[in-house]
């Protein structure tokens, strides 16, 4: 009984992790029509300069919102000086672009802080470890169960109730009928493309303090983004979701149990969803 | 007059060129070969240093049989096509005198067939596989670093005295992950018939990209071992190491042993993170040695990098003086009489005197383990008790390599 509920929250908190970059992710496609190749570099860079900041400010806190926000700096630019010029081109040039972005990224790193292991420690209220049903369990991993659900909600309730959600998501239905009626399209796509980049920041930083920071992270977790993605359905919140979380939970459960098919697990689901629902568990439309 | 200026000007120009070309006829060429780019860079980075440091010391000194050393490095990027391109690149074109390097098993294994019809030399530094000097061996081939079959041997040598009787394993999964595990069990079952070993499906090996551990953290804990054997590396270890400790896996409730958790690169990351009284190896400890050499190498090193050496540091560093006292023995750089020379080679490096075997070119090097412990006097956790484990000890007879050239 106590394996199952580790395994699940192992399950959970890995899940919210993969959710906050694949919802990132499927934003910036859904609305944009991009497939960011580089979106797990912002995630790398996210951690990184939450490390820096942190060391900078000594507090965990600043890291956590000042790193994002660099982050972001760097999003509008690359959305404004190169993703904007390869909009109407075809999608093999978006590819091609964000993938020099990955490269590019991904060395400048490696210039600035070396292409060692660094790590970051947690807040000091959620470093200790709680006791769960006899067993260890870091507070900070339900930290990250909390903190998923609560941004997904917040990006949930800015799409549905708020003005500028519903243009964005007027936008991803038909953007040349929303610049038709008046919507300052390429302004939003900017503001759509920091959105992305700060949810993967985000990511970055809340994953900095349980994994080390290496110039190589974000190639690491973008397969799996992109599995959550196309799972959930291409563009689709909910989708990103409950992909995320089926994912993660199945590979808990299924390292535990699945011996040497668990490497296998991820790439099964993509292939049954893909065959039994094309378009994704989820409709598409954000 | 001003013709006579001009043209003794080209004259004397010619001389010093013919000068200059006589200069370069009279260097000896190595040719490093390591990965530089992509994730595992910083393994590239310290081998570069170790050999850098070598073939100044050695300039400075007057240089291998009176001839200047120079260094050509090139960027493997761990893939096995890539290195060998490079390494052609080096023999045909840079046309060096001995070729140094390889840091992934994978590639080795690949690289070491062709380096026989490239009649050039090769001393191996990282990669740890036992084919290179075992089922794939050849005449060029030599490596200078522990293997894995020397430093899991010294690891079941440690695990028969704890005493734990059912062990498992955390590897990374490819071969070296898996090779490791199925030494240590075939070791350890020598030394201690009443161990038991969990089958393939209960082990864990997570997949090189895994970042997040819970899961096979709560799996090894749960199938409730009396010893745990790791052989994960890198940022692998790192993750594993913090996550694993924040879950109570360090509690005592059974054994573990890291087979390269005393790696610099990991304990200088983890810096306090790293829980006290683990076991841990490595290929190289750079407090396991008191003799002069070695401490006037980590002295040296610290003093040129700001850094304590890692285990691919001294791999570099001792090739190229393993490469200079074969030159001087066979007084003569030509690859043949380094190859013969090279063969049952003694010589003391910062780590011990090593041996190169003649049957399958692999140094008897003694291996070090140790338990992690703070000290006031480094950031990071050092080794101690450090436990030495004699080279003729661990390393295999030659009958069990399957070498034979």
């Amino acid at each position: 009984m106590d394996v199952l509920l580790m395994n699940t929250l192992n399950g959970l908190s890995w899940g919210m992790l993969l959710f906050l970059i694949a919802v990132g992710l499927t934003t910036v496609f859904g609305v944009l029509g991009v497939l960011n190749f580089a979106h797990g570099s912002l995630f790398m860079l996210g951690a990184y300069l939450c490390m820096q900041s942190m060391q900078y400010f000594d507090n965990f806190w600043f890291g956590l919102i000042v790193g994002p926000l660099c982050v972001v700096v760097v999003g509008v630019l690359i959305e404004k000086f190169l993703l904007k010029k390869v909009y109407t081109r075809d999608v093999s040039y978006q590819l091609l672009l964000t993938f020099a972005l990955l490269l590019i990224l991904d060395d400048s790193v490696r210039m600035i802080w070396g292409g060692g292991y660094h790590i970051v420690e947690p807040p000091v209220i959620f470093s200790g470890v709680m006791n769960i049903a006899g067993h260890d369990y870091p507070v900070y991993r339900f930290f990250l169960i909390i903190i998923g659900p609560v941004i997904g909600g917040l990006l949930w309730s800015f799409f549905h109730f708020t003005r500028w959600g519903k243009i964005v998501r007027a936008a991803s239905f038909d953007n040349i009928m929303a610049e038709g009626v008046g919507i300052n399209v390429p302004r939003l796509y900017t503001m759509v493309f920091a959105l992305g980049t700060w949810l993967a920041a985000m990511g970055g930083a809340l994953a900095a303090p349980q994994q080390s920071l290496n110039p190589s992270m974000g190639d690491k977790i973008i397969i799996e983004s992109f599995i959550v993605v196309v799972v959930g359905g291409m563009g689709s919140f909910p989708g990103a979701f409950v992909g995320a979380l089926l994912i993660g939970l199945l590979e808990s459960f299924g390292t535990m149990y699945a011996g040497r098919l668990q490497m296998a697990i991820p790439y099964i689901l993509l292939a049954v969803v893909l065959l039994i629902r094309p378009n994704g568990l989820f409709r598409k439309g954000v | 007059m001003k013709r006579a200026v001009i043209s003794s000007c080209i004259a004397l120009s010619f001389v010093l060129m013919s000068l200059v070309g006589a200069h370069a006829t009279s260097t000896v060429k190595i040719g490093f070969v390591y990965i530089m780019s992509g994730p595992f860079s910083t393994y590239g980075q310290f081998a570069k240093q170790g050999a850098e440091l070598a073939i100044e010391e050695i300039n400075a000194a007057g240089g291998i049989n009176g001839s200047k050393v120079e260094g050509f490095f090139e960027d493997s990027t761990g893939k096995a096509d890539v290195a060998l391109r490079a390494i052609r690149k080096l023999v045909y074109q840079d046309k060096v005198d001995m070729l140094i390097g390889l840091d992934s098993s994978g590639v080795a294994k690949t690289v070491v067939p062709s380096i026989e019809q490239m009649k050039t030399p090769l001393i191996i530094t990282h990669a740890a596989t036992p084919d290179v000097t075992g089922s794939v061996c050849n005449k060029y081939t030599f490596r200078v670093s522990l293997n894995l079959a020397q430093n899991v041997k010294a690891a079941a040598l440690l695990a028969k005295e704890t005493g734990a009787k059912k062990w498992t394993t955390v590897g990374p999964d490819y071969s070296f992950g898996h090779q490791s595990w199925e030494y240590f069990e075939k070791y350890l079952k020598g030394l201690n018939p009443s161990a038991t070993f969990l089958p393939k499906e209960e082990v864990a090996f997570p997949p090189f990209k895994t970042t997040d551990f819970s899961a096979y953290i709560t799996k090894v804990m749960s199938s409730k071992p009396d010893g745990v054997f790791i052989s994960l590396w890198g940022g692998n270890l790192i993750d594993f190491i913090r996550q694993a400790s924040d879950m109570g896996f360090f509690k005592g409730d059974f054994e573990v042993l890291f087979s390269l958790g005393g790696a610099t690169e990991v304990l200088s990351a983890l810096g306090d993170k790293m829980p006290e009284g683990l076991w841990v190896g490595s290929r190289y400890w750079f407090l396991a040695n008191d003799s002069a050499l070695n401490k006037k190498f980590v002295a040296d090193y610290f003093k040129k990098y700001a850094a304590y050496p890692s285990y691919n540091a001294h791999g570099s560093y001792s090739a190229v003086y393993s490469y200079k006292a074969a030159a001087e023995k066979a007084k003569s750089t030509d690859k043949m009489a380094i190859v013969n020379a090279l063969e049952g080679l003694k010589i003391e490096v910062p780590t011990g005197v090593i041996e190169f075997r003649k049957e399958d070119h692999q140094a008897v090097t003694d291996g070090h383990w140790g338990k992690t412990s703070a000290s006031p006097d480094y950031p990071h956790r050092i080794l101690n008790p450090i436990k030495v484990f004699k080279g003729k000890d661990v390393t295999p007879a030659v009958s069990d390599t399957g070498c034979s050239m």
